[in-house]
C-alpha cells in the first residue's frame, strides 16, 4: 500500500480552484483547458514532485478540454486526482479525460440545463409573473445547495472510487442514469413547450349564405377550428419548425432566433398572429 | 446619480457573467435572477420581476451547450429592467430583446479574445511558473468576459437615456410595432425548445415526447406533474427494461 501523497487539504485546494475558475479564460481554441489545468495544479505538484516532470504535467494538461461544468468537471477530477496519486503516465490521464468529456457533456447538459434548470426557472418565472418575489429566491435556493452538493459529492466519489471509476462506468451505471433523465427530459419537454410558447391567430373566416331565404353572415374563427383539431397547434408547429431548422439544416441557434422574430414580428404586426 | 447607478449594474453584469463561468452559486446571468437583483438595485422588484420572469420564459433551456453563443439575457434583463422601471413594462421588453441580440456579436468576439489567455499559460507552463499562471487566472482570466458586458451596460444607462426615450415615444405613435414584439416574445421560447430537443435523443424514443404533450395540452396536467410523471413512467420503463428478465 502506497503513502498518499496528495492530503486531504490538496484535495480540497484543487476542489475550490475549480469552483472560483473552472471556466475562465474559455475561449475558441482549447475552451475550459486553462480552468481545468489551474484546478488540477496543486493535485500534480504533490504528485510530480521533479521540476521537469511538474513541468510536462503542467503543458500537457493545457491540453483542450471541455464539458458540463457542474455534472462533468468535477467527476473527472476526481478520478484524475486518484489516477495521478496511483502514479499514472499523463497518457492514461489525458486518456481519462479525453474518453470522459464528451459522454459527461452530454449527460452534463440533458441533467443540469435541460431538465433540472427548465424545471426550477420555469416554477420561478411563473412565481416571479404573478408579482412573487419569492420566485427568483427559489430558483436561487433551488441553485446554490443543489448544486455545491452534486459537485462535492462527485468529486469525492469518483476520488475515492479512484481507477475503478472507468469499468464501473463501462458497467452501464452512466448509462442507465442517462436513460432515466432522457426519457424524463422527453416527457417533460413535451409538456413545458406548449405551456410556454404561445402563438395563436386572430384570423377569422366569413362567408354569405342564405338560410331559409335570408342572407346571412357565417364567420369562423380560425383558432377554434385549430383547436378542435388538435389544443396547442400552431406553439408544436412552431417548436417543430425550430428543432427542424437546428438539427437537420444546420442552422445556428442565433439564425433561428432571427427568423422566429421576423417571421414573430410581420405576423404580429399584421394580425395574422396575436 | 445616474452615473452611480450605470456603474452599480455594470458591476453587477460583471459579477453575474463571472457567477455563470464559474461558482454557478446563484445562476444570477439567468434572466430572472438578474432582472430581481436590478429591480432591487433601482428601487422596483415588481418590474424586475415582470421582466426578469418574462425574459427567462424566453430563455427557457436557452443555455450555451458547447460554447454556443445564445442572446445574452443578462444584459437583456439589467437593461430592460432599468428602462422598464416605474411600469414601463412594454419599453423595457421591446428594448432588452434587441439588447440581448446585439450582445451576441460581442459574446463570439470575447470568446475569441480569450485566447491570450490559453497562449499566456503555454508561455508559463514551458518556464514551469505556476505562481505567474495562477496570478493570472485569479486576477485577468475573466476580464475579457466581464468587460465586454461592463462597458456595454454602463454606456446604455449612463448615455442611453434620449435613445430610450425616443424610442418609446415611437412605440406610442406605431402601437402595431408593440403587437409585433409581443408575438416575437411568445414564439422566441420554441428556440429553447428547439435546443433542449436537439440534445435529447427524440428520434429513438418519440413516445415520451408525445405522452408529455398529451398529459399537458390535453389532460390539462400542472408543469410539477408532468416532472413527476416523467419520472414515474422512466423508473417503470426500466424496470421492465432491466429488472423483468431476473424476476
Amino acid at each position: 500500500m502506497a503513502t498518499k501523497k496528495v492530503t486531504r487539504k490538496d484535495l480540497m485546494a484543487a476542489f475550490w480552484r475549480y469552483i472560483w475558475m473552472s471556466q475562465c479564460g474559455w475561449n475558441y481554441e482549447r475552451m475550459q483547458s486553462v480552468g481545468y489545468c489551474y484546478s488540477m495544479l496543486p493535485i500534480l505538484k504533490k504528485t510530480r514532485p521533479g521540476k521537469e516532470e511538474f513541468k510536462e504535467a503542467f503543458i500537457t494538461n493545457l491540453n483542450f478540454y471541455n464539458t458540463n461544468p457542474v455534472v462533468g468537471t468535477p467527476l473527472i477530477m476526481g478520478a484524475h486526482v486518484a489516477l495521478e496519486e496511483a502514479g499514472a503516465s499523463l497518457d492514461t490521464t489525458e486518456g481519462l479525460k479525453v474518453g470522459l468529456m464528451g459522454p459527461l457533456a452530454g449527460v452534463g447538459d440533458t441533467l443540469v440545463w435541460a431538465i433540472y434548470n427548465s424545471i426550477i426557472f420555469s416554477i420561478g418565472s411563473i412565481m416571479s409573473l404573478g408579482g412573487n418575489a419569492f420566485g427568483p429566491i427559489f430558483v436561487m435556493i433551488f441553485i446554490f445547495f443543489p448544486y455545491m452538493a452534486v459537485r462535492y459529492w462527485q468529486y469525492m466519489w469518483a476520488y475515492n472510487q479512484g481507477t475503478n471509476l472507468l469499468s464501473s462506468l463501462g458497467g452501464g451505471a452512466i448509462a442507465r442514469i442517462t436513460e432515466l433523465a432522457t426519457i424524463v427530459g422527453l416527457i417533460v419537454v413535451g409538456g413545458f413547450a406548449p405551456s410556454i410558447v404561445r402563438l395563436t391567430t386572430p384570423l377569422k373566416y366569413s362567408q354569405e349564405t342564405t338560410l331559409a331565404g335570408e342572407a346571412i353572415t357565417q364567420t369562423v374563427e380560425i383558432q377554434s377550428s385549430l383547436d378542435s383539431i388538435m389544443p396547442y397547434l400552431l406553439p408544436a408547429l412552431v417548436t417543430y419548425l425550430a428543432y427542424w431548422l437546428l438539427k437537420n439544416k444546420g442552422w445556428t441557434p442565433v439564425k433561428v432566433i432571427f427568423l422566429l422574430i421576423v417571421v414573430g414580428f410581420i405576423g404580429g404586426a399584421l394580425n395574422i398572429f396575436g | 446619480m445616474r452615473i452611480l447607478t450605470a456603474l452599480i449594474l455594470a458591476a453587477f453584469s460583471y459579477i453575474a457573467i463571472y457567477d455563470m463561468l464559474s461558482p454557478n452559486f446563484l445562476m444570477l446571468a439567468r434572466p430572472l435572477v438578474a432582472g430581481f437583483f436590478t429591480g432591487l438595485i433601482v428601487g422596483d422588484v415588481q418590474s424586475g420581476l415582470l421582466i426578469g420572469g418574462t425574459l427567462e420564459l424566453m430563455a427557457l433551456g436557452v443555455y450555451t451547450y458547447g460554447g454556443a453563443t445564445i442572446p445574452d439575457y443578462t444584459v437583456g434583463a439589467i437593461l430592460g429592467t432599468y428602462f422598464g422601471k416605474g411600469g414601463n413594462f412594454e419599453t423595457g421588453i421591446a428594448l432588452a430583446i434587441p439588447a440581448a441580440l446585439l450582445l451576441t456579436q460581442v459574446d463570439i468576439l470575447n470568446r475569441f479574445l480569450n485566447f491570450v489567455f490559453v497562449h499566456r499559460a503555454d508561455t508559463y507552463a514551458e518556464a514551469g511558473d505556476d505562481k505567474g499562471f495562477d496570478r493570472m487566472m485569479v486576477w485577468t482570466s475573466h476580464m475579457i468576459w466581464g468587460f465586454s458586458r461592463f462597458i456595454p451596460v454602463f454606456l446604455a444607462i449612463a448615455f442611453g437615456e434620449p435613445l430610450v426615450k425616443a424610442v418609446s415615444s415611437f412605440f406610442d405613435t406605431f402601437p402595431w410595432i408593440n403587437k409585433g414584439i409581443n408575438t416575437v416574445g411568445g414564439i422566441l421560447p420554441a428556440l429553447g425548445f428547439a435546443m433542449l430537443l436537439k440534445i435529447l435523443p427524440v428520434e429513438k424514443y418519440p413516445a415520451f415526447l408525445i405522452l408529455g404533450f398529451v398529459m399537458f395540452a390535453f389532460l390539462k396536467m400542472p408543469l410539477v406533474g408532468l416532472a413527476l410523471f416523467g419520472v414515474a413512467v422512466a423508473l417503470v420503463y426500466q424496470y421492465l427494461k432491466y429488472e423483468k428478465k431476473g424476476a
